[in-house]
């Protein structure tokens, strides 16, 4: 069967190594703060009037620590390549669960950020809003390879 | 829905992985279709009708809930 909108298998143990390397990366910026690896690049921004930044309102050019955008991007490229990877055996049923899962995760994501918007306050909440970036396709990825495991367990045990 | 897949399998003496490699999907589709967890596209049922050389409605049936 073809499945729209999905990247092809070989493309699932990139997704990995990309995904693994940003959490690593993340959880000791998490422990140890953004200055334990030094990257201060110039960066071009579009957005430069924002109350915390430090650009002359002149310029659109402005120093910055690089390393939190590079572990977003790891986390987050390295999450839809794992996610939405064919398994190597992606047929209609595996679509199905794929879909289930996505719609699971979707409503677990959201679930959560709501409690987060009734009970944090403040500048915590952009904690909840840095990982809210990255928890709908952790959700997702939990969900779709916890009822795969699931389907293939059932299988070995009929066996 | 249901079917018997399962009986005209071993009919045929043909195993789950087998049946799977011969219609394209993977075991858990054809396990999932036997415990009548998963209703099989049109096409997937048309393929299987074809291994058993049978019509499609003597191996899905509609049931009181269809």
């Amino acid at each position: 069967m073809k499945s729209r909108f999905l990247f092809s298998h070989k493309y699932k143990p990139l997704g990995w190594f990309l995904f693994l390397t940003g959490m690593v990366l993340g959880i000791v910026f998490l422990i140890k703060g953004d200055d334990f690896l030094s990257m201060e690049v110039k960066v071009f921004t579009i957005l430069k009037n924002g109350f915390l930044s430090s650009v002359s309102p002149s310029s659109h050019l402005m120093f910055n620590n690089i390393i939190d955008e590079i572990i977003s991007l790891l986390i987050i490229v390295g999450s839809v390549l794992v996610a939405f990877s064919k398994t190597r055996d992606e047929d209609e049923y595996i679509s199905k669960i794929r879909m289930e899962s996505l719609i699971w995760a979707t409503y677990v994501n959201y679930i959560v950020l709501i409690i987060a918007i009734i009970f944090v306050y403040d500048f915590d909440f952009l904690n909840v809003m840095i990982y809210n970036m990255f928890t709908i396709l952790l959700f997702f990825m939990l969900r779709f390879h916890y009822l795969l495991y699931k389907s293939k367990r059932i299988i070995s045990d009929e066996e | 829905m249901k079917n018997n897949i399962k009986v005209e399998r071993a009919i045929h003496n043909i195993t789950q992985a087998k049946l799977a490699e011969m219609i394209c999907v993977s075991r858990q589709t054809v396990n999932a279709m036997e415990l009548n967890k998963y209703v099989p596209s049109t096409v997937l049922a048309l393929k299987i009708s074809k291994i058993f050389k049978k019509p499609v409605n003597e191996i899905f049936f509609l049931d009181a809930s269809d």
